[in-house]
């Protein structure tokens, strides 16, 4: 009875700390037989040995592209395997994706058996991708667009012209002086906080 | 202010168009602000599109195609208004089994049709010997390189399931996995081919168009439900990659373009690397053509409703799906060009170097001379 109960889980993801802290997680809720497997080249030979019921994989992994092969080729593997994340559950892809994970399950497998585990991923995954886009964000406060856009709100305002013409304005000076138009963007912005 | 639409690619030389219409403001000019967002495998740029993530999309053409026709993972229809260039990928073996194909070619060795059969001979023998098969890596199940592959060694009449192992490596490993002797050869476009060259690692057999000419790549993809209800952005993206084209094909535009893929495709890679990439002195076609024969120009980016039916018979002789009329007709309409930019110039029907002519029109005959001549 355990032995049948007791799924096996690959985990590919090359994040040690969230690996461990999912496997962690996975173990307090019974799963004994979870497996991680490096992000590397073999990736189809070492999940052929481990044979899993559930495979979890991190979204930035491009060994995903290795795995959509054995649905494929269905020889390639002892049991066909089905992507989980099947449409009627949207709030589960949508979540999915933005912790940054996938699953990928053994056909058949009954789906309330396998929700707890992607739940559990998800929430353990969710702190990452948090962590991740607050530092995305921080790096991009003054990404190309955002500059153009306030330069280009600067320039409407100082000259009281219609958007259109600040922006060609603006491209007509880079083109002029052969730069990016977005550096042409970060030089009005740094002269408006001058002249302020 | 203008709109702002999530464009999600893979980090690759054809997503090049995507880049000039962002950096040269084509797409802003049409009223729509292109935030990029560069995603790991194919897989994730299908998931995102359909679940939404993404507005629109840098896909393999054939992946648009198998989504829609739902013989793949999931089931969307989607449409490709404007496809993103042509050509582009290359053939690369290890050292070893170019050298053995050296000795076995009876005839130039530039020639895919001697490579085949030179290869086939190889096949013969490591089975005869009792050696492990050949291992070829491509991209995606639903790849142009994937069919490529499938067309080579056909022509040698080899069975691309049986003769050989086709397995998905993810380009960036796939210099290292040819280096440590788990592949022997792969098709992948710009710039794995330079690097693993440079790398020593491999030699490249087969570039620019050798097997298949003005073969299907990259198209920009959308939902076909958001396409309906959002026409006026589809038009300015498309118009947009129109734009971009013609601005990639201009000779003037040669460095901006090299200084553009250096700053926003290839952040990780030395300039070397993209010289080797883009340069290719024996092209008299103009700038936008790389060593792999990637195409750019307005030529490449009509999305033909030819070019999907091609594709969708490489799927059926792949073993993907079986054919049937309707099944050819929904993947014709994948291709969508009344929604992209008017190009009134036909596109090019993909020709590959041997195996049957292909014709649009009666796919049935083609599969069967195709089936017949392996």
């Amino acid at each position: 009875m355990e032995l049948r109960w007791d799924l096996r889980i690959a985990l590919v993801d090359k994040n040690p700390l969230r690996a461990a802290i999912l496997e962690e997680g996975l173990r307090a809720a019974g799963h004994m037989s979870v497996v991680r497997i490096d992000d590397t080249a073999d990736l189809l030979d070492r999940i052929r040995a481990i044979d899993p019921d559930v495979i979890l994989i991190d979204l930035e992994s491009p060994s995903r592209d290795v795995l959509e092969q054995m649905f494929k080729v269905s020889r390639s593997v002892a049991r066909p395997v089905a992507m989980f994340v099947d449409r009627s559950d949207a709030a589960t892809i949508d979540a999915a994706i933005d912790a940054g994970v996938s699953a990928y399950i053994v056909d058949g497998l009954r789906k309330d058996r396998v929700k707890p585990i992607l739940d559990m991923t998800i929430s353990r995954f969710n702190p990452f991708a948090k962590l991740k886009k607050e530092l995305e964000t921080a790096k991009s406060q003054l990404d190309d667009p955002k500059a153009i856009d306030r330069a280009k709100a600067l320039v409407m305002r100082a000259k009281a012209i219609p958007e259109e013409q600040a922006y060609a304005l603006m491209r007509h000076v880079a083109m002029n002086e052969n730069k990016k138009i977005a550096e042409i963007a970060r030089s009005i912005i740094t002269a408006a906080e001058l002249l302020r | 202010m203008t709109k702002r639409l999530r464009i999600g690619y893979v980090p690759l030389t054809d997503a090049a168009l995507l880049h000039v219409a962002k950096a040269q403001h084509f797409a802003a000019a049409r009223g729509v602000e292109i935030e990029l967002v560069a995603d790991s495998s194919w897989a994730n740029i299908r998931d995102k599109l359909v679940a939404g993530h993404f507005d629109a999309a840098h896909m393999l053409a054939p992946a648009a195609i198998a989504v829609s026709l739902g013989i793949d993972q999931i089931e969307a229809p989607l449409v490709a208004p404007v496809a993103l260039g042509l050509n582009g990928n290359a053939i690369t073996v290890s050292k070893v089994l170019f050298e053995a194909l050296l000795q076995e070619a009876q005839d130039d060795i530039a020639d895919p049709r001697v490579t085949s059969k030179a290869l086939a001979r190889i096949v013969a023998r490591r089975r005869a010997a009792g050696e492990a098969p050949l291992t070829f890596g491509h991209v995606f199940p639903f790849s142009s390189h994937h069919y490529q592959l499938r067309l080579w060694l056909r022509a040698g009449h080899l069975d691309p399931d049986e003769d050989v192992r086709l397995v998905v490596v993810p380009p960036p490993f796939m210099v290292w996995t040819l280096r440590k002797g788990q592949l022997d050869g792969f098709c992948v476009g710009a710039p794995w081919n330079s690097l693993a060259v440079a790398a020593g690692a491999g030699t490249l057999l087969h570039q620019r168009t050798n097997i298949v000419r003005d073969c299907p790549e990259k198209v920009l993809a959308f939902r076909a439900e958001w396409a309906r209800s959002h026409g006026d952005d589809v038009r300015a993206l498309a118009g947009a990659v129109d734009d971009a084209s013609r601005w990639a094909a201009a000779p003037g535009n040669r460095n901006s373009l090299r200084t553009l893929l250096t700053s926003t495709a290839w952040q990780d890679m030395s300039p070397w690397t993209i010289e080797r990439v883009l340069a290719d002195p024996t092209s008299t076609s103009g700038p936008a053509v790389v060593e792999t024969g990637l195409q750019l120009d307005e030529d490449a980016i009509k999305a033909d409703p030819a070019q999907a039916l091609w594709l969708y018979a490489q799927m059926v002789a792949a073993g993907q799906t079986i054919y049937s009329p309707v099944q050819a007709e929904a993947a014709a309409a994948v291709y969508a060009p009344a929604l992209g930019p008017s190009i009134s110039r036909p596109a090019a029907t993909p020709v590959a170097f041997d195996g049957p002519a292909f014709s649009p029109n009666d796919i049935a005959s083609y599969l069967v001379a195709l089936h017949a001549s392996s």
